[in-house]
Order: structure tokens, then C-alpha cells, then sequence
């Protein structure tokens, strides 16, 4: 009771009023943010590993670790095969998503359900989706016997069990539960245009397509960049699904680079190695991350 | 006559997008109605021929398996079901507390100035797997690995700078003349933040915490790094057993299947706010 009536004491000044409010935030902040990322430097310079006793005994190497990453091949392929997967399915997630968000602008029947539908993928658990395209891809599922049925050829593609295939089945997996997303915030955007503009355009004998390009994708700039930015900054995290569904095989083959550093840390017990990548991610990620979300903070 | 051409070919294409994308869900749920003759055959079966709800029998009590097999389940959900509500709520609650006072504080006093907001914001934007090594290393000295509180502790955190900007949007919309007709009546500033202004919130603090709740239940990456066998959650459960027992299919699909429900209802309950949500309240429709 105590701290209630100082708060309520103090609630009358102004400039103690909002440094209250901020001061679980900033507890937290600085107690699980603020600390770890002291050890992160530290160990970032070591080459520290649970074997090799605690962490504050461990050997300072400097930029030993830098010069590792440099030499490192199974990291820079995942990194560059992780920055690949977000480049083709963010593509594919917006142009899906956008084909399926114009085809719902118009009110018809059942549309309501009809979106509620389609929003589904991006509800399921990412793990758990992990293990529906797990089942799907099995040489005797249901996506092989789709195909056969489509092309009328016996169709038993070995899809987790092939590095390309299984590249493949993830990129799809990550594209099923995402373009949900795209749909979702594309059609917000679509449905909350001005109208007259476009039947202004309409008007002067402009072609559908033309009053899309010319009209449409204009006045959407802001939402698209939107959409774009957070679902590839989403995607270059993807894990869970990869984890239940390839465990990052066969080889290294469907291995992100959160994949990557999970078993770095967890199965080789690189602390210090792993903690350099972290801590370049960290560097690189908020650099480019502070200018990507200038659409967000814009407001 | 074009336009009834239109309709058709929008109806098609509507038709042949909805296979694949609710294919998978129908799936692992009717696979979850199968019994193990119909798991993996060499033709996929559609419907169940024999359907069964044995599969979800044994997901509660693995002995209540009617056939035998080498490998089964060894262990019922229960732990991972009670563990996931806990960490759920408890790290839904506390992430709310926090948040939303310091959203209040950042929409009207600009606590932080322009800086810390952004800086909530991009934490949000790091994978967590960056973050966790160092996390790990702390909670290893707190003795906090595999407890519900470290848990709770480290949802809330990743889940801080959602709660902060939605709510920072839902603050934004109510006009500042509510708090100062409440100050000018003599009003504390706790008390118009708590008695006039919170309740004009209420839907969007409901919005949130639903959306918290989905989001932790979801989670995978910190629940399988920092639990071992006393916290874990359902995704992780599935996730031990799809990896030792993964020929399974019956159990894990309905255990998969289970674990959806409560995303999926809520997901559909909030659907109105999911691109607020989703674009940390960016875009406001």
C-alpha cells in the first residue's frame, strides 16, 4: 500500500508521472535486455564453450571470431540461402496475396467466410504447420498424388529427402502460411481507397489495367512497403516450421541461418562463435531494420 | 454477359485457391480421425474409412492405444497443456501491465522522446535466436531454465514492443480533450489514466491481449531452448515426439490438431483488428 499512495502522491507532477509509468518497462529493459547484451560482447571476443569451463574463465581471442565467420562456408551459405528464401517467398506471398485481395474487393457472396477461410494458414502454429507439409510431402502424401492425378503419370518425388525438393517444400510452407498475411493487410488497403480517383479515371476512359497501374498501386505505396518490410523481416527469422519439418537437412540443405545458430549454440556448444554471429546480427539487422521501419513510425 | 464471364473466372480462380490453402489443415485434422492402417498408405486415403477418436484418447492417456507398436507416446499432453496455459496467460498479463503503462506514458507525455519507441520497436524486429544465447547465460546464474517464472519473464519480453505500439495506437485515438476535461476536474493524472481514459480502451487491451495470448501459445524457439522436462509446451511436445516417434502419424496430428484450436478461435474472434495487430498499429482499419 505503500507504493500505491507514493504513486498516487506522485501522480499529481508531471514529470514523475511518466518515468513511473515507463519503470516496469525499464526494469525489464535493463535487467533482461540491457545485461545479457554485456555478455554478448564479452563472449562474442572468446572462444567460450561450456567444456571449456565458465564463461568468465574463458580464453579472450579478440577477432578470432570474426576471422572464423570470414572462413566459415556452412555460415555464409546459410545466411545467403536464408536472405534466397526471403527474397523468392515474400515475391511469391505478394503476388499471391495480391491476385486474391483484388479478386475480394468487390462485395459478393460468401465473402466474409470466404476470407475467413483463407486466413486460416496464418493462424495454424508455425511448428505445427512444420508437420502438416511433414505429412504433405511424404513420397506416398497427398501433394505426390495430387500431382499424379494432374498430370496422370505416377508422380513419387522424394521431397524432404532431395536438397532441392526439400528447399522447395519449405519455401511453399513458409508461402502457405504467409500469404494469408499479404491478402489480409493488401485488402485492408484496397478496401479503404478513395473511390473517386478511380472512377475519375474510369470516367475519362481509362483501361482497368491502366487505373491499376496508373491509380491503384499509387495510392498503395505506403501499405504494400508496409506489408513487404514486416513479412521480410518475419521470414528471415523463419525457424519452427523448418526445425519440425527438415531439421535444416538433408546435409545443410533447407538450413536458415536461425537454424544455423540454434545448432551452433545448442548441439556444438559454441558459445563464443556463436555469439560473434549474434552480436553481427544484431549490428547489421538494426542498422537495416532502423531504416526499414520508417514506414511504421511514420504512423 | 462479360460481366457474368468475369464472375465465373473470379469464382474459379477463387475456388482453386482455396484447395491448397486449406488442404493442409483438412489434412492432419481428418488424419487425426484415422485409424494407423489409414496413416500412411500407399494411396492417400481422403476421408477416413473407419473413423476413430482413439487417436485423441491417446494423446491424453497413451495407454488407452488399442494396437501395439514398437514406439508409442510415452507421455501424456496433460503437463505440456497445463504448461502452455500458464506461460500463456502469465506472460500475456505481465506484458500487458508493462506495456500498456508505458504506451500510455509514450502516447501522451512522449516518454522516451522519439528514440525509445523505435528502439522497442526494432528489438521486435531481431530474430530471438540472436538474443536467447546470451539470456540463456543469465537465467543458467538465476537457476530459471525450465521454470514457468523465466518463461513468463522472457515471453513478456518479446512480446513488449507489440503490446507498447498497439496499444500506444489505441491511446492515440482517443482525443487529448478527454484528459484534459478530466485534469481541469481535478483529476490525478494516475486517475484519469486509470478511470477515464483505460476504460475508453478496454477493446483494444482485449484485442491485444488475445493477440499476446495467440502469439505465446504459438511459440516454439524460446519454449525449446529454455525448457527441458518440466516447462515445455505443446509445440515442443509434438515437436520431441515428431522427432522420436514421427511414424505416428494418429497421435501427432491430433495433438497437432488440439493445439490449433485455441489460435484459430481467437484469430477468427479478432479478425476485425488482425492487420492492426499484425502491422503493429501501423495501419489502423
Amino acid at each position: 500500500m505503500v507504493s500505491l499512495k507514493a504513486i498516487k502522491g506522485l501522480s499529481n507532477d508531471v514529470e514523475k508521472f511518466p518515468t513511473i509509468m515507463m519503470m516496469p518497462i525499464n526494469i525489464l529493459l535493463n535487467l533482461i535486455a540491457i545485461f545479457p547484451l554485456f555478455i554478448l560482447v564479452y563472449a562474442a571476443v572468446t572462444n567460450w564453450s561450456p567444456s571449456t569451463g565458465v564463461w568468465f574463465k574463458a580464453h579472450i581471442i579478440w577477432g578470432g571470431n570474426i576471422i572464423r565467420m570470414a572462413e566459415d562456408n556452412v555460415l555464409q551459405y546459410a545466411l545467403l540461402r536464408t536472405v534466397g528464401m526471403v527474397a523468392v517467398a515474400t515475391t511469391l506471398e505478394f503476388l499471391f496475396g495480391l491476385v486474391l485481395a483484388l479478386l475480394f474487393v468487390e462485395e459478393f457472396r460468401g465473402r466474409r467466410i470466404l476470407v475467413s477461410i483463407f486466413l486460416l494458414p496464418m493462424m495454424v502454429i508455425p511448428a505445427i504447420s512444420g508437420f502438416m507439409f511433414f505429412m504433405m510431402f511424404q513420397q506416398h502424401g497427398p501433394v505426390n498424388r495430387v500431382f499424379s492425378i494432374l498430370t496422370g503419370m505416377p508422380f513419387a518425388l522424394p521431397w524432404l529427402n532431395d536438397p532441392s525438393y526439400a528447399l522447395v517444400s519449405t519455401i511453399l510452407m513458409d508461402v502457405w502460411q504467409w500469404t494469408p498475411f499479404m491478402f489480409l493487410i493488401l485488402l485492408s488497403g484496397l478496401l479503404a481507397l478513395p473511390a473517386d480517383p478511380i472512377n475519375a479515371a474510369r470516367v475519362l476512359g481509362a483501361s482497368e489495367l491502366t487505373i491499376f497501374r496508373r491509380v491503384t498501386m499509387p495510392m498503395m505505396k505506403t501499405i504494400i512497403t508496409i506489408a513487404l518490410v514486416l513479412r521480410s523481416i518475419e521470414c528471415f527469422k523463419l525457424m519452427d516450421g523448418i526445425y519440425i519439418m527438415t531439421s535444416g537437412g538433408p546435409g545443410y540443405s533447407t538450413q536458415t541461418i536461425s537454424m544455423w545458430i540454434y545448432e551452433a549454440a545448442f548441439k556444438y556448444l559454441d558459445y563464443g562463435y556463436v555469439s560473434m554471429i549474434a552480436l553481427t546480427l544484431f549490428i547489421s539487422l538494426g542498422i537495416i531494420s532502423w531504416f526499414a521501419i520508417k514506414p511504421l513510425r511514420g504512423g | 454477359m462479360n460481366i457474368t464471364i468475369r464472375k465465373v473466372i473470379k469464382y474459379a480462380i477463387i475456388i482453386v485457391a482455396v484447395f491448397p490453402s486449406f488442404f493442409p489443415i483438412y489434412w492432419m485434422v481428418s488424419t487425426a480421425f484415422k485409424p494407423p492402417v489409414e496413416w500412411v498408405p500407399k494411396e492417400p486415403i481422403l476421408f477416413p474409412h473407419n473413423p476413430t477418436v482413439e487417436n485423441f484418447a491417446i494423446m491424453f492417456d497413451p495407454k488407452a492405444a488399442s494396437y501395439t507398436s514398437t514406439t508409442t507416446i510415452r507421455e501424456p499432453i496433460n503437463l505440456a497443456l497445463q504448461n502452455s496455459l500458464i506461460l500463456s496467460i502469465g506472460g500475456t498479463i505481465l506484458a500487458l501491465f508493462c506495456g500498456t503503462l508505458a504506451a500510455y506514458a509514450i502516447s501522451r507525455f512522449k516518454a522516451g522522446g522519439d528514440i525509445l519507441p523505435q528502439m522497442i520497436l526494432m528489438f521486435r524486429m531481431m530474430p530471438p535466436i540472436a538474443a536467447i544465447i546470451p539470456i540463456t547465460i543469465m537465467f543458467a546464474a538465476f537457476r530459471w531454465v525450465d521454470t514457468h517464472i523465466g518463461l513468463i519473464v522472457l515471453y513478456r519480453l518479446f512480446n513488449l514492443p507489440l503490446v507498447v505500439w498497439l496499444m500506444k495506437s489505441f491511446f492515440d485515438e482517443v482525443p487529448k480533450e478527454v484528459d484534459e476535461a478530466a485534469l481541469v476536474d481535478g483529476w490525478s493524472y494516475w486517475g484519469t489514466f486509470r478511470r477515464v481514459v483505460l476504460p475508453l480502451t478496454y477493446t483494444g487491451m482485449a484485442v491485444t491481449a488475445l493477440l499476446i495470448y495467440t502469439l505465446i501459445w504459438s511459440d516454439f524457439l524460446v519454449a525449446l531452448i529454455m525448457t527441458n522436462v518440466s516447462a515445455y509446451t505443446i509445440p515442443v511436445f509434438l515437436a520431441n515426439y515428431s522427432a522420436a516417434y514421427g511414424e505416428l502419424y494418429g497421435p501427432l496430428a491430433a495433438t497437432g490438431t488440439f493445439a490449433i484450436i485455441p489460435p484459430v478461435v481467437l484469430g477468427l474472434a479478432i479478425q476485425r483488428y488482425l492487420v492492426r495487430g499484425f502491422t503493429f498499429g501501423a495501419i489502423k482499419r
